[in-house]
C-alpha cells in the first residue's frame, strides 16, 4: 500500500458528467447494496470483477486516513463476506481490480460538526481500468467512501461490484447514538465496538452519557474522589487513558465523542464524594402516600446539585475543565434534564431561599448562568436537554441561553417540541422518545411492582415501560425529524440520536438493543427514508437491512435479527399488503 | 476424586430431626442464596469456611453422575465467584471443608418425566466435620444438589457456606424451555449452552421445536431430502451426530430433550422435498383484500400436510420413526397447532372431500388418528398443542385422543384453557402466551407494515406484537399455573415451559431473551413464588435474581440485566411502594 497521490480527476469528471445526468435510478433494485443507501448510486449494467489479493490503496498522507486505509485494505482482502442472497452475477474473464486512489481536497479539515463528509466513488469496468477512485473534500468523507467500497466487496475469492458511480453526502450533519454508562457500566472494549459499528453505518457522533445518579465512572484528575467513591467499583471506571483510547479510536473511525455530564439533576452519585453540594441524597425516590408529581426523583436514586452551595461551582468547574481537556470535541453536553422540584424543596437552604420569594426556576437559572459561561469560555458549544427551556415547572429564560452557544436536544412530545425549540431559534438534535429511545417497551424495572401480580386477564396496556411500546426498526426508519416544520425551522434541525438508557441494558445486550435499529436511523438521516417518487421506502429497505444486519454480525456486532431468514430468501412474501387502521 | 461411598447417615438423621422440626424459615434473608430458592433451607447461624483446594467428591458409580461430579468439582475449586454484594461473614479459623459424599438410593432411575429430583444437602460446621453430604433418591436429584452446593461457594480463595441443612424438591415435574430452531437457526453450541443454563436453574426439559414452515434443519436418515432441500443451508442443519451430542449433553446435565416435529400445519418447508404432500405452499400468507380469518397461514411461510395424500403418511411415519430413534425421551411432541382452514381449502382434492360433506375437522382427525397410533406404538407419550382439541374451527374429538397417551400444551387464554383441558381429563403443560412467551413485545416483523408509518401522535397501542406487552421477569414469576383449578384439576398440571419463537431471535440474542426470565419460572415451578406466609415474594426475589443473573453472566450465559447495579447495592431503594391500580 503506497502513499502516493495520483490524479484520476479527469476520468472522474467525465464519469460524473455522464452519470448524474441520466435518470435518478436509486430506487432500482441492485444485487449488491450499501447501507445507508447512497444518495446517488449509478450502476446501469451491474457486473463484478475479482478484487486483486494484492489490492493497494493510494492515499494522501494523513495519520487517521492512513490508519483507515490500512484497516479497510485488510477488510477488503480478508472479509470474504458470504451474502444471504448470492448476487446473480457471473465473474467475467476481465482482469482483477488492482487499486484504489483516494484524493482529498482539504486534508486539514477537522472532525467536527458540519465537516464535509461527501465523497465520490468510481469503480470502472476492469476492461477499461483496474483502478477505482475515491475523491472527497475531507479525510472524513474519504472514510465514508472506504466504508461504501467495503460493502461492495464480497465472496471468496473477493469480488467487487464494478462499472459504477456513487456520489454520496449526508442529509444531516449530526447522526449519533447516545449510550448511558452510569445505570450500568460498559467496558472500553464495548465502547470501541460501538464506535466501529457506528462507522460502518456512517454515523458520526457517540454521545456518551457518562455520569448519572447511579454511578460516576469517570476519573477526573482534579476531582478524583468523584469516581473513587461514586463509581460502581475499582474496575468499573474510565481513566483518562481510557478516555484517550476512546477519543483516539473515534478519530480513526470518523466518529466524534461528545461527553455528557448531566447536572444539576441526575447527580446523586456525586454525593458519595461531596455530600455538601447535593440535595435530597439517599432519600426514597417516591415515598409512600405521595403523588407521582411529588416524587423526589424520576426514578430510583435521588440527588441534585444544590445551586446555593458555593462548593458546587468549584466542583463543577473542575469537572468542566477536566472534561474539556480530555474530550477535544467542540460540543459539551451539560444535561440539565428532569430537575425534580421536590428534591430541591427538601433542602433547608433552598427552603429559606424560597421563603424569601425565590423560585426554583431562579435557582436553575443561577446554576446555568454560573456554569454555562465557563463551558463557553472553554470554546465549547453547549448541548442541553430540552427541559432547561421547556420544562413546565423549572426552566430557564431563553435570554440566558444564547442561540449561538446552545443547542437543545429534544426527547418529549415528538415533533411538537422540535418545533417549539426551532421556533425559539435554537439548533435542535432530535431524540424523540416516541421514535428514538431504544430501551422502551421492555416493561418496568422497579422492584415490588404489583402491576405484575394482577389477576389473569388484567389489561396491562403498554406493559409498564413509560415510553412503551418497543420502537421497531420501521418506527425509527419512518420518522421524519423535521416533520411539521417550515423550511427555516427545518434548517435548525442538525440531526438526531437514538438513545440507549441502561436501566435494563449493559454489555450483555448492548449490540442487539442498538443494532440494527440505529442502522435504520443512519439511513434516514444520511439519504432519507423515501424513494425518488417521495414514497417511504421501508418495504424495499427490509431485505437490504436483513442483509446488512447479517454482515454486521459477521463483522462481530451482535445485531438482532429482524425476520426469519426465510424472508430475504422469499422476497416480498413476508410483507403485509393490508394497510393498518388505527383504532 | 474417588468413587467411595461414605455413610454419614446417622449424622444426617440427627440433623434432619433437629432442623426440620424447627419453624419454616425459608423467608429469612440469607447472605448467600441459591436460585431457585430451595424448599427448606435452614441456616440458623450463617457462617462460612474455606473450601479446600484439594476438595474431593465421593459418589456412587454412574456414568452421568461421574461426569457431573467431575464438572462440579472443577467449578467449586475454580469458579471464584465475586458476588455483587459481598456476604458479611468472617472466615473462621476452622479447618476447610475437604469433601462431599454423595449417596444415591436408586442409581438406575432413568431421566424421565416424574423422576425423583429431591436431595438433601448438609454442610456441617467444620469444627464438627469437614465432610459435606448429599443424599438423593436418584443421580438426577444428586445433580440438583451439586448445583445447589456450587451456588453456596464464592470468593478467592473459595469460601463455602456451612453449618446448614437443605432439603429440596420441585413443586412441578415438568420445567422447561421451548426453543424454535426453524424460523432462525441456532448452532449446536448454542443448544448446549442453553442446556447448561437450564441445569443451573434446575430446569429439566429442553423442548426443541425443530422444524416449521420456514426451514427443516433436521437431517433424517430415512428422509434426507427434507433437510437436504428444506434447511436454510448446508451448514444450517442438525445431523444425527449433532442430535446425539445434544441428547448426551442433556443427560450429563440432567435435562431431557423433547423433540417437536410440528404437523400437519407449519410444514411449508417440507414442500421443498415433497411438493405433492403439502397444500398451499409458496402462497402469499395473507392475500390483499382478504379478511384476516381467511389467511393461508398465521404468519408468512404457508404450507400444511395434505391428510388425503397417502404419501404424506409415508413421509410422516419415516420422520416419526427416525425422530424416535434419535431422541430417547419418552415424550414426543407432535405439534398440531394453528391449522389454517383456507390453506387446505386451496387444494382440489380437499375441495372435493369437503364437497362430499367432509369437514376440515374430519380431515384433521384422519391425520391425527393415523399418526398418533404410530407414535404410541413406538412407546411414546404424545404432546400436542391445545389447538388440536380447542381450536374453534378445526379440531379433533377427544375420543380419538386417549388421555393416557396424550398431553396438551396450552398457550391461549391464560388459565381458562388450562382449566378446559384439565376438565377434559388431560395432563397439561402450561405455556400461556400471556405469561410465558419470551418473544412478545418486540413489535411486528412483517415487512411493508404501514402501522409504523403513521402520523406522529398516532396511538399504536401495544406496538404490533400480537402477544404484547413484553413479559417481564416479574410477570413470569408471579403467574400461578394452577390458577383457578380445583385440587384434582391442579394435579393434572405437569408443569410449564417458557417459549422462545424465533422470528426475531437467533444466536445473537438467545441468552438475553431467555435469561434471566426463564430463571423466574424456574423458581416459581421449583419452590413457588410465595413466602412462608403465603405472600408473593417477588420483591424479595429481586435482589436474589440480580445476584443470580450476575453469576450466570460470569458462567458464560449472557443474561440481560434487570436493574441498574445501584439497586442491589441499595436494598429496597429501587422498589415502588405504590400499588398498581388497573384502569
Amino acid at each position: 500500500m503506497g502513499n502516493g497521490i495520483r490524479s484520476p480527476i479527469s476520468f472522474l469528471i467525465l464519469l460524473a458528467l455522464l452519470f448524474p445526468l441520466t435518470l435518478q435510478i436509486s430506487a432500482v433494485n441492485y444485487p449488491i447494496n450499501v447501507w445507508p443507501k447512497p444518495t446517488t448510486f449509478s450502476w446501469p449494467k451491474p457486473q463484478i470483477a475479482l478484487l486483486s489479493p494484492k489490492f493497494e490503496i493510494h492515499f494522501p498522507s494523513h495519520p487517521y486516513l492512513h490508519r483507515a486505509a490500512k484497516r479497510y485494505r485488510q477488510l477488503l482482502i480478508q472479509e470474504q463476506y458470504h451474502p444471504l442472497v448470492a448476487p446473480p452475477l457471473n465473474l467475467p474473464e476481465s482482469p482483477a481490480l488492482q487499486s484504489l486512489i483516494i484524493t482529498v481536497t482539504d486534508k486539514s479539515a477537522q472532525l467536527t460538526h458540519g465537516v464535509d463528509e461527501s465523497y465520490t466513488l468510481v469503480i470502472p469496468s476492469p476492461s477499461q481500468s483496474t483502478e477505482a477512485a475515491i475523491s472527497a473534500q475531507t479525510t472524513w468523507g474519504a472514510m465514508r467512501g472506504l466504508e461504501t467500497l467495503s460493502q461492495l466487496v464480497y465472496g471468496k475469492p473477493s469480488r467487487v461490484a464494478c462499472d459504477l458511480y456513487i456520489y454520496d453526502e449526508p442529509l444531516f450533519p449530526h447522526r449519533g447514538v447516545m449510550l448511558d454508562t452510569s445505570r450500568n457500566f460498559y467496558w472500553v472494549a464495548d465502547l470501541l465496538r460501538l464506535i466501529k459499528a457506528m462507522s460502518m453505518n456512517k454515523l458520526n457522533v457517540l454521545h456518551w452519557h457518562i455520569t448519572d445518579s447511579q454511578s460516576f465512572p469517570l476519573v477526573l484528575p482534579s476531582e478524583p474522589e468523584l469516581a473513587e467513591k461514586g463509581a460502581y467499583g475499582e474496575v468499573m471506571k474510565y481513566s483518562p487513558e481510557d478516555v484517550k483510547k476512546v477519543v483516539e479510536f473515534g478519530m480513526e473511525y470518523g466518529v466524534r465523542i461528545v461527553p455528557e455530564i448531566d447536572m444539576p439533576g441526575h447527580t446523586a452519585s456525586w454525593a458519595e464524594a461531596h455530600p455538601d453540594i447535593v440535595a435530597c441524597t439517599n432519600m426514597f425516590w417516591w415515598p409512600a402516600g405521595a403523588d407521582l408529581s411529588s416524587r423526589i426523583a424520576h426514578e430510583p436514586a435521588t440527588g441534585q446539585l444544590n445551586p446555593l452551595a458555593s462548593n458546587t461551582y468549584k466542583v463543577v468547574q473542575n469537572i468542566i475543565k477536566d472534561v474539556a481537556t480530555m474530550f477535544p470535541d467542540s460540543f459539551f453536553h451539560g444535561g440539565a434534564d428532569e430537575v425534580t422540584t421536590n428534591c430541591w424543596k427538601s433542602d433547608k437552604s433552598i427552603q429559606a431561599f424560597l421563603a424569601k420569594n425565590g423560585t426554583l426556576s431562579q435557582l436553575l437559572e443561577m446554576f446555568i448562568t454560573s456554569t454555562l459561561p465557563y463551558v463557553i469560555s472553554q470554546n465549547r458549544t453547549v448541548v442541553y436537554w430540552e427541559d432547561v427551556l421547556l420544562d413546565a415547572n423549572v426552566s430557564v429564560a431563553a435570554s440566558l441561553l444564547p442561540q449561538e452557544n446552545v443547542i437543545l436536544q429534544t426527547w418529549n412530545n415528538g415533533p411538537n417540541n422540535t418545533k417549539k425549540l426551532a421556533q425559539a431559534g435554537y439548533r435542535v438534535i432530535v431524540s424523540s422518545a416516541e421514535f428514538y429511545y431504544l430501551d422502551c417497551g421492555h416493561g418496568g424495572w422497579v422492584g415490588n411492582d404489583s402491576r405484575y401480580n394482577q389477576p389473569p386477564g388484567t389489561d396491562l396496556g403498554k406493559g409498564g415501560s413509560w415510553c412503551g411500546p418497543f420502537k421497531t426498526w420501521q418506527t425509527i426508519y419512518n420518522y421524519d425529524i423535521t416533520y411539521g416544520l417550515n423550511e427555516d425551522e427545518a434548517k435548525l434541525v442538525i440531526g438526531g440520536e437514538v438513545a440507549l438508557w441502561s436501566e435494563q441494558a449493559d454489555p450483555t445486550v448492548m449490540d442487539p438493543r442498538i443494532w440494527p435499529r440505529a442502522s435504520a436511523m443512519a439511513e434516514t438521516l444520511w439519504s432519507g427514508n423515501r424513494d425518488e417518487t417521495g414514497m417511504k421506502r421501508y418495504a424495499e429497505a427490509t431485505d437490504r437491512l436483513n442483509e446488512w444486519r447479517n454482515r454486521m454480525v459477521t463483522r462481530g456486532i451482535g445485531a438482532e435479527p429482524i425476520q426469519p431468514l426465510w424472508c430475504i430468501r422469499n422476497p416480498g412474501m413476508c410483507n403485509t399488503v393490508q394497510p393498518y387502521v388505527p383504532n | 476424586m474417588g468413587a467411595a461411598i461414605g455413610i454419614p447417615l446417622t449424622f444426617l438423621l440427627i440433623l434432619a430431626f433437629f432442623i426440620t422440626l424447627s419453624p419454616q424459615i425459608s423467608a429469612v434473608s440469607y447472605p448467600i442464596n441459591v436460585w431457585p430458592k430451595p424448599t427448606a433451607f435452614s441456616w440458623p447461624q450463617p457462617q462460612i469456611t474455606l473450601l479446600s483446594p484439594n476438595f474431593k467428591i465421593h459418589f456412587p458409580l454412574n456414568p452421568y453422575l461421574h461426569q457431573a461430579a467431575n464438572r462440579y468439582r472443577k467449578q467449586f475449586i475454580e469458579e471464584h465467584y465475586n458476588p455483587l454484594v459481598v456476604p458479611h461473614l468472617n472466615l473462621t479459623s476452622s479447618p476447610p471443608l475437604k469433601s462431599l459424599t454423595i449417596t444415591v438410593t436408586d442409581d438406575s432411575a432413568p431421566l424421565t418425566h416424574g423422576v425423583n429430583e429431591s436431595y438433601t444437602l448438609t454442610i456441617p460446621s467444620p469444627e464438627q466435620s469437614t465432610t459435606a453430604t448429599l443424599t438423593a433418591e436418584t443421580v438426577w436429584g444428586a445433580m440438583r444438589g451439586l448445583e445447589t452446593l456450587s451456588q453456596l461457594i464464592f470468593g478467592n480463595p473459595s469460601r463455602v457456606a456451612c453449618d446448614l441443612y437443605i432439603h429440596d424438591e420441585p413443586l412441578f415435574h415438568h420445567r422447561g424451555v421451548m426453543l424454535d430452531t426453524s424460523r432462525n437457526f441456532y448452532g449446536v453450541s448454542d443448544l448446549q449452552r442453553l442446556i447448561r443454563a437450564l441445569s443451573m436453574n434446575k430446569l429439566n426439559v429442553f423442548h426443541w421445536h425443530i422444524t416449521d414452515s420456514q426451514s427443516f434443519p433436521l437431517v433424517l436418515p430415512s428422509e434426507p431430502e427434507l433437510a437436504g432441500k428444506g434447511a436454510y443451508g448446508e451448514e444450517m442443519k442438525y445431523s444425527p451426530e449433532d442430535v446425539k451430542r445434544v441428547v448426551e449433553f442433556g443427560m450429563r446435565y440432567g435435562v431431557r430433550v423433547v423433540p417437536e416435529i410440528d404437523m400437519p400445519a407449519h410444514t411449508g418447508s417440507w414442500a421443498l422435498a415433497y411438493p405433492d404432500i403439502v397444500t398451499c405452499a409458496n402462497m402469499m400468507w395473507w392475500p390483499a383484500g382478504v379478511d384476516w380469518t381467511d389467511h393461508l397461514a398465521a404468519e408468512p411461510g404457508t404450507g400444511q400436510l395434505n391428510p388425503l395424500s397417502p404419501n404424506a403418511y409415508k413421509v410422516a411415519k419415516n420422520v416419526i420413526h427416525d425422530v424416535v430413534s434419535m431422541f430417547p425421551d419418552s415424550y414426543y411432541h407432535g405439534g398440531a397447532d394453528e391449522i389454517a382452514p383456507n390453506c387446505w381449502i386451496t387444494d382440489p382434492e380437499i375441495q372435493a372431500f369437503v364437497a362430499k360433506n367432509g369437514t376440515l375437522s374430519r380431515l384433521l382427525e384422519i391425520f391425527v388418528d393415523s399418526t398418533l397410533r404410530y407414535i404410541i406404538s413406538l412407546n411414546r407419550t404424545v404432546v400436542y398443542w391445545e389447538d388440536v382439541l380447542l381450536d374453534a374451527s378445526v379440531n379433533v374429538s377427544p375420543s380419538l385422543l386417549p388421555p393416557e397417551n396424550v398431553i396438551f400444551q396450552t398457550w391461549n387464554n391464560g388459565p381458562s384453557n388450562t382449566k378446559k383441558l384439565t376438565e377434559a381429563g388431560y395432563r397439561v403443560i402450561v405455556s400461556s402466551a400471556d405469561y410465558y412467551y419470551l418473544d412478545c413485545g418486540h413489535g411486528g416483523w412483517v415487512g411493508n407494515d404501514t402501522r409504523y408509518d403513521q402520523p406522529p401522535g398516532t396511538d399504536i397501542g401495544d406496538g404490533g406484537s400480537w402477544c404484547a406487552p413484553f413479559k417481564t421477569w416479574q410477570t413470569i414469576y408471579n403467574y400461578d399455573i394452577t390458577y383457578g383449578l380445583n385440587e384434582s384439576a391442579a394435579n393434572l398440571v405437569l408443569g410449564g415451559e417458557v417459549a422462545l419463537w424465533s422470528e426475531q431471535a437467533d444466536s445473537t440474542v438467545l441468552d438475553s431473551r431467555i435469561w434471566p426470565r426463564a430463571s423466574a419460572m424456574a423458581e416459581a415451578l421449583w419452590s413457588g413464588n410465595r413466602d412462608a406466609t403465603g405472600r408473593k415474594r417477588y420483591a424479595e426475589a429481586t435482589d436474589r435474581l440480580n445476584e443470580w443473573r450476575n453469576r450466570m453472566v460470569t458462567r458464560g450465559i449472557a443474561a440481560e440485566p434487570i436493574q441498574p447495579l445501584w439497586c442491589i447495592r441499595n436494598p429496597g431503594m429501587c422498589n415502588t411502594v405504590h400499588p398498581f391500580l388497573a384502569s
